[in-house]
């Protein structure tokens, strides 16, 4: 297989696999309004757990880490999904209930901070600065892929996955229960008000998010064979999201569009152009610039993003024509006394 | 109890469907609640006055859940539920007002009232996948209350609106429509007619009317007295966080102390809009 192709399955694999990322955090920011700005963090979890899991026993591989049950896959990414969940239950309990807002963004970015310069130091966890490498390819003895086979193989598993998480995560965004997310998120004491409890459903936002976010970090390892701590410096939750942000907060298909347009065409494409001599690794310095420029230019022209959050109508909720059509402001004002119906709707002020 | 419309103050008094005792208060050292202590007669419409800074806001705050108080105890019927979360309370049946209408901005109205709705099965993830039929068919008779309900407030053509694009009335129709959304019991309204024009005043005390004739107990902070006069059946004075009197209208008006020291400030307000 020609490099070019190489290329190509590389850029699809990192366009579902922030796709999945970026419908994780739109569900958390975008639909429930937390902040999560420990967001990589959770991507961390989800990678390291699954590639520790899908390794051999630490004993003699050179590395040091934990786990090493030799699992096979999707388990062990199934698994650094929950594992990903689980954390965001724990960070919840200590966070959500008391904090709001900007301060539970302060406090996650803090956390973000120390679990990297954990994870970076503390060598018997994940092998610190090292990381984990060697990680076994999935269905490695059944399908004997090559090198150059497997990449455009597990792209496409990656799109499979990226598929059916979004037909979940639609079917949750449709729901009441997605409503009353975006309830919360517009606003949290009316929505208390209105009987909601508010921990309740943000913590099951943070765990949905979480899920998905440790299902893409579980991917990236299993596709590079190897996860390092360089993969997640903290400023990397600023790039997913520019994603969600650039495709559209509030709306799934946005957020393939602004994995296209952020995490394909600016982040990884500029890697593969030719360098430009004598200023090796100039191209990728610059983008951060642009991502960063790109993200002020749609906060300040267009800050419902390329693809916007939907109004869901009343046709699209299961309000059939006949009960449309059987109401009318009109004929029900006519019906009301006449002190009361001559205030019509737009009589105010 | 009795159904008694206008009960005399010192024989037959229905009972209480919210009450209140000893409430307290402070905000950095400054006393908003100082002690308020009333009861709210089921089934008929309490009038809450006072003038501005009296605590208003901040009892109706407490009482619904949205903020906790420093001491007292609050009864729904005769269950206690002081200091509750803002969710226990509005399941008991209470639902709430805000005098700044706030309005859930990124929902369309129809959406505003339908996450009021009360027993969503389509609230747990495991019906949404499990139970799709369930979670469909609540779902289509939701919207169509909704849509009554919407009907009824004259909002029905408003309905795939986004709601902040609403006008400062008819945010005020939601947020009491929303409110019926919910199927209360008791409904604490802050200053519902603040600010809107005389024919949407008429047209909101006719629905707190119509909802009092469903069985609705309701307390109302309003300013207008010529408002109070026409619908309410009781009124509550707080003053400096303190409860002044209560009573009818009409024998408040007698209270030399509450004439003096606040009607006369109230009727100054009302008169200013
Ligand atoms: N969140 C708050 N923080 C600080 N002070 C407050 C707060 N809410 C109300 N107050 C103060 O408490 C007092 C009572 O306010 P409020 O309950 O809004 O009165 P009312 O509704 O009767 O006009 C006022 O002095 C007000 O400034
Ligand atoms: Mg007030």
């Amino acid at each position: 297989m020609s490099n070019v192709w190489y290329y190509v399955f590389t850029l699809v694999f990192f366009l579902f696999d922030y796709f999945i990322l970026a419908m994780g955090l739109n569900i958390q920011y975008g639909e429930t309004g937390i902040l999560n700005f420990a967001f990589i963090g959770f991507v961390a979890i989800g990678s390291y757990v699954t590639g520790a899991l899908a390794l051999p026993s630490s004993v003699g591989t050179g590395q040091h880490y934990i786990f090493g049950l030799g699992l096979p896959f999707p388990v062990n990414l199934l698994l650094g999904g929950v594992a990903a969940s689980g954390f965001a239950v724990v960070v919840a309990l200590i966070t959500l209930r008391r904090l709001r807002t900007d301060y539970l963004a302060m406090v996650l970015i803090s956390l973000s901070l120390v679990l990297y310069d954990v994870t970076n130091n503390f060598i018997p966890l994940f092998n610190g600065a090292d990381g984990l490498y060697n990680v076994p390819e999935p269905f490695a003895g059944v399908l004997e892929l090559t090198t150059n086979s497997f990449i455009p193989f597990f792209a496409a598993v990656t799109g499979a996955i990226a598929l059916l998480l979004w037909l979940v995560m639609s079917r949750i965004t449709r729901s009441p229960q997605g409503r009353t997310f975006r309830a919360i998120r517009d606003d949290d004491v009316v929505a208390a008000a209105l009987g909601k409890d508010v921990f309740r459903t943000q913590l099951k936002s943070m765990l949905i998010g979480s899920f998905y976010a440790g299902i893409g970090g579980g991917l990236i390892i299993e596709f590079a064979g190897s996860f390092n701590p360089t993969a997640w410096l903290p400023g990397e939750t600023f790039v997913v999201f520019a994603v969600i942000i650039v495709g559209g907060v509030g709306n799934n298909v946005g957020m393939l569009v602004g994995s296209l347009v952020v995490e394909t065409l600016l982040i990884h494409l500029p890697a593969f152009l030719p360098s430009i001599p004598n200023h090796p690794g100039l191209i990728e310095y610059f983008d951060t610039v642009v991502v960063g420029v790109l993200l002020m230019a749609m906060l300040w022209f267009r800050p419902q993003g390329i693809v916007p959050e939907r109004l869901r109508k009343a046709s699209s909720l299961g309000g059939s024509d006949h009960a449309l059509v059987a109401r009318g402001s009109d004929a029900a004002a006519a019906a009301r006394p006449a002190g009361v119906a001559a205030a019509g709707p737009k009589g105010e002020r | 109890m009795t159904a008694d419309p206008v009960p005399a103050p010192d024989r037959t008094t229905p009972r209480a469907a919210l009450s209140c005792d000893g409430i307290t208060k402070a905000f950095q050292g400054v006393r908003a609640v100082n002690g308020a202590t009333f009861a709210v007669p089921e089934g008929l419409v309490t009038a809450l006055i006072g003038p501005n800074g009296a605590g208003k806001t901040t009892v109706v705050n407490i009482l619904s859940g949205s903020m906790t108080c420093d001491g007292g105890t609050e009864r729904v019927g005769d269950a206690e539920v002081t200091n509750w979360p803002s969710h226990r309370i509005a399941r008991l049946g209470l639902m709430r007002t805000f005098q700044l209408s706030r309005e859930l901005g990124g929902l369309t109205v129809l959406e505003n009232l339908l996450v009021a709705a009360p027993g969503q099965a389509g609230e747990s993830l495991l019906n949404v996948f499990l139970r799709p039929s369930l979670v469909r068919r609540q779902e289509r008779e939701n919207v169509e209350r909704a849509l009554d309900v919407l009907d009824t407030y004259g909002l029905f053509h408003l309905r795939d609106n986004r709601a902040s694009d609403l006008s400062g009335g008819q945010k005020k129709l939601l947020e009491i429509s929303r409110a019926v959304m919910a199927s209360p019991r008791i409904l604490l309204l802050d200053e519902p007619m603040a600010g809107v024009n005389p024919a949407l005043i008429e047209r909101i005390g006719g629905h707190i009317l119509d909802l009092k004739a469903t069985g609705v107990t309701v307390l109302m902070i309003e300013h207008n007295l010529n408002v109070v006069e026409r619908i309410c059946d009781h009124v509550i004075v707080l003053a400096e966080g303190r409860t002044l009197a209560t009573g009818r209208l009409g024998d408040l008006r007698e209270n030399a102390e509450v004439v003096q020291a606040y009607l006369g400030e109230v009727i100054d307000a009302s008169t200013h809009g």
